[in-house]
């Protein structure tokens, strides 16, 4: 295995094989883009991964692409548009829900535009909310910022029109949002590739406050010229070639984009329909009116194949309207509003809509798999073993006798699983530090015990502003702070400033004003339980920071010195956790609920049992049996230990 | 047993990998594809899940692949995912996982499964049950009479001291079925001493499991 990755090296012409969010990155490359910022959110955190890959191994890179794991999305959006208008071209990639806190310095910066630079938003959509907490339908702010919308299909395009987009940026000054989907992000193809461009002029920012400052009168100068912007582009539609046309003599067509074309072109295969008209719109914001009346002319129905709410829908419907066609526009009369797409159901829809008979090899699989279901058992994405999470999760109950009066505001982040059983205990969950906030009004209004989770990376995005007012007017709310170092949840990033010890969570804390705050480790449980207790007695903000590493980070560290030992010929240290003489009472499946414990009969006895190579070592089950059914076993107590690493 | 289908070179060939966080679902799905490329398939398209991807979730991820392309562009492969009933290969990982996405399968799909479970932790905590190896047998065979489990994990384990090595095992297992075609079994070789750490260890398994599926395929 070699460090440096092919693919991103190989020259024009040249071939390889991406997914979405690489070839993304080797569009960039080829746009010669000089300065990335992002948060980490899926589907677009491997976009700053491979980023971060590239950087480590290329020195020549470093001189001229600089990537940012930002603190927030609309901090990056402003630290992108700020090398923008030093003359750079810039990459902002950000999940559909990260646009929503981007969204307000986003709508100034379409006003002033990126100039004399190129931005380029890679927003990843989430149709299905495969990765997600909603799967909101993020086009429609293209309408109300007037931001030009691509919608790429495949690694390909995706590696071919970010090109585009970055041109167009330049060219007519304003943002462009290049949409993916966690389908399209995440789907691996064939890329031909192009000539890399290394950016290396200095760059220069030049005072013109009328562009810059969109306060009245400029504001509203700006906002002409943001429509006027929007005109060029549309004029330049023809020239880019972006959308797509399949002929066919059939007079119901179809428009569609992005990864629903896919679907539809398998599922016309499926249902042999291969004389239907299909427009594959490559941009879908601005339209080119001229293109899509001319495929309309020919039709008497046109069947709009896209996810979500309508958008292209209702545009489509509205040409129709003014420019007199009699064409029946169907849309989701017959396709669902929600959720993600796939060839059957396209396929299942066209038939109706064609009036056909659905693939009957489909419809059996289907039905069959129907009548099993129900034997398949649940499986929550959960806590990973040892996750100092779980342990805490655990202490809290215990502390307050099972959520006896207590209320628990969740938050974004790997402590989101704790809604799925077994845990079951976060009572809410809105966004981004949304759990904190609403436990302020909460704690104004009941005397319940509340408490409120967030994470180290979550705090520094926007947890520290309800922290402030929850300290401001001293509400009962006991606050756990997980400062594991990583943006886990996503992947691993690294968390601003905590990965590499340059700021303190709880110095922060402290400056805001925190009387009472203890830091804490779960996999002491008995210590945690004893602390949540005390804090429960306590009026006003507490804060209860829990300090120990990612446990799947951990472990790996851990793991690979442990290999590096063995490797020099070192003996080391080895613990093993067995279970006999177990009671099944269940406290290590149920209330704690480590995946690394299963249930199993042995001699026709049933009982626990820990798969040794799913165990991480962290003893938090050995702690908390009531039978002390768990025993620790010391393989070569006198040989080398490594443990895991502090925080 | 009629699993030795003849495919033609204009054929889309549909392999769904299914099983639980953490055990290589994705790493055997890209080598399939970085070999499909190897061996100079004209069109390869396959989707994956992140983000959970840790998590004790459930994974699955389809690879499709054309050794060549058809001149009727509307045969050709442009959905990375795979339709109800559509694969040629099925290769579990884990059993649970093989019934939980089995609306893939179809009398013509060739099951590989590793026989070892992971039962889901609410299994543990009797809160749910996990259903017998021969119920899971017995419903995978109503679909197709080509079902093979081998205890790869067993094997890994054993040949190893390394449960990671099954998915090795199992690819090497599933390409001696013939249900992967048109990929040369040196461009494997070549992409795992490319893309992973212990190739040597790595093709050792691949090799165990192809020996294992010579056995059971001829």
């Amino acid at each position: 295995m070699s460090s440096k990755d092919n693919r991103f090296y190989l020259g024009e012409n040249k071939e390889a094989l991406m997914i979405g969010n690489e070839a993304i990155v080797r569009g960039c490359l080829e746009a010669g883009v000089g300065f990335v910022a992002q948060y980490p959110g899926t589907p677009t955190s491997d976009i700053g991964e491979t980023f971060q890959m590239l950087l480590k191994n290329d020195a020549e890179l470093r001189e001229y692409l600089v990537h940012h794991w930002a603190i927030n999305e609309a901090v990056a959006v402003s630290e992108c548009v700020g090398a923008a208008w030093a003359g750079s071209r810039v990459l902002n990639p950000l999940k559909h829900v990260g646009l929503n806190v981007a969204s307000d310095p986003l709508s100034v910066i379409a006003l002033n535009g990126p100039g004399p630079g190129a931005m380029v938003l890679v927003v990843g959509a989430d149709p299905g909310s495969l990765g997600s907490h909603q799967e909101q339908n993020d086009r429609f702010y293209s309408w109300m910022l007037h931001l030009p919308v691509i919608e790429p299909w495949s690694p390909q395009e995706n590696k071919d029109w970010i090109k585009i987009a970055f041109e167009l940026s330049e060219k007519h000054d304003i943002p462009v949002y290049f949409r993916t989907s966690t389908r399209v992000a995440h789907s691996r193809g064939i890329v031909k590739l192009g000539e890399i461009q290394k950016p290396k002029e200095k760059h220069h920012f030049t005072r013109n406050i009328p562009k810059y400052c969109s306060l009245p009168p400029h504001a509203i100068n700006n906002h002409v010229r943001l429509y006027e912007r929007i005109e060029e582009v549309r004029k330049e539609l023809p020239k880019l070639g972006l959308n797509r046309y399949i002929e066919g003599t059939n007079t119901t067509g179809i428009v569609t984009s992005g990864m629903p074309f896919g679907y539809t072109m398998e599922a016309l295969n499926q249902l042999n329909l291969n004389d239907v008209p299909i427009m594959k719109l490559g941009i879908i914001y601005p339209i080119n009116y001229d293109e899509i009346i001319g495929f309309l002319q020919k039709l008497n129905r046109v069947i709009i194949i896209e996810e979500l709410e309508p958008f292209l829908e209702v545009k489509i419907a509205e040409i129709c309207h003014k420019n007199n066609l009699k064409v029946e526009v169907i849309g989701q009369k017959y396709f669902p509003k929600f959720g993600e797409y796939s060839t059957g159901l396209v396929s299942e829809v066209l038939a109706k809509i064609f009036n056909k008979q659905p693939s009957q090899i489909m419809l059996k699989a289907q039905k069959y798999y129907n009548s099993f279901q129900n034997i398949i058992p649940k499986r929550f994405p959960t806590f990973c073993s040892g996750c100092p999470e779980r342990a805490t999760l655990y202490a809290i109950k215990k502390a307050t006798n099972d959520l006896e009066n207590t209320v628990i505001a969740g938050d974004i982040g790997c402590y989101v699983m704790s809604f799925f059983p077994p845990n079951e205990c976060s009572d809410f969950i809105i966004c981004m530090s949304g759990g904190l906030s609403a436990a302020i009004g909460l704690s104004s209004k009941t005397d319940q015990n509340i408490i409120a989770f967030i994470g180290d990376s979550t705090f520094l995005h926007t947890g520290m502003a309800p922290l402030a007012e929850a300290v401001n007017y001293d509400c009962n709310i006991i606050l756990f702070i997980f400062v594991n170092n990583w943006v886990a949840m996503t992947g691993h990033q690294e968390v601003v400033g905590v990965t590499n010890h340059k700021l303190s969570i709880s110095k922060i804390c402290e400056a805001i004003g925190v009387k009472w705050l203890k830091v804490a480790d779960s996999y002491d449980p008995h210590n945690l339980i004893r602390t949540i207790e005390k804090a429960k007695t306590k009026k006003g903000v507490k804060v209860i920071i829990i300090r120990r590493e990612c446990a799947l980070q951990a472990n790996r560290f851990r793991q690979s010195e442990i290999r590096k030992l063995k490797e020099q010929g070192e003996k080391v240290r080895e613990i093993m956790y067995v279970i006999s003489n177990c009671q099944m009472c269940m406290e290590c499946a149920r209330v704690l609920g480590c995946p690394a414990i299963r249930r199993t009969t042995i001699n026709g006895q049933e009982q626990m049992q820990i798969d040794q190579d799913r165990c991480i070592r962290c003893g938090v089950c050995f702690e908390i049996c009531p039978n002390h059914a768990i025993n620790k076993i010391d393989l070569y107590p006198f040989d080398k230990e490594v443990s895991f690493r502090e925080p | 047993m009629n699993h030795k289908t003849k495919f033609q070179e204009t054929d889309i060939i549909n392999i769904v990998i299914a099983g639980t966080a953490g055990q290589g679902v994705i790493t055997i799905k890209r080598l399939i594809e970085f070999a499909a490329h190897d061996s100079n398939c004209q069109s390869i398209f396959g989707s994956e899940m992140h983000g959970l991807a840790q998590r004790e979730g459930a994974i699955t991820s389809h690879t499709r692949y054309q050794k060549i392309l058809s001149h009727n562009v509307r045969k050709n492969l442009y959905s990375p995912s795979i339709c109800y009933g559509g694969a040629d290969l099925y290769l579990g990982f884990e059993p649970s996982e093989v019934l939980r996405r089995a609306q893939f399968a179809s009398e013509r799909t060739i099951f590989c499964i590793n026989s070892r479970t992971i039962p889901p932790i609410l299994v543990a905590a009797k809160m749910d049950e996990y259903p017998k190896l021969e119920t899971i047998e017995k419903i995978l065979k109503e679909i197709s009479n080509n079902v093979f489990f081998i205890n790869a994990t067993e094997m890994a384990l054993d040949h190893f001291d390394d449960a990671q090595k099954m998915n090795m095992i199992m690819l090497g297992f599933a390409v001696a079925s013939g249900s992967i075609p048109f990929i040369k079994i040196d461009d494997y070789k070549n992409v795992i001493k490319r893309e992973l750490r212990q190739p040597d260890m790595n093709i050792k398994a691949f090799d165990l499991g192809y020996e294992k599926g010579k056995e059971v395929f001829g």
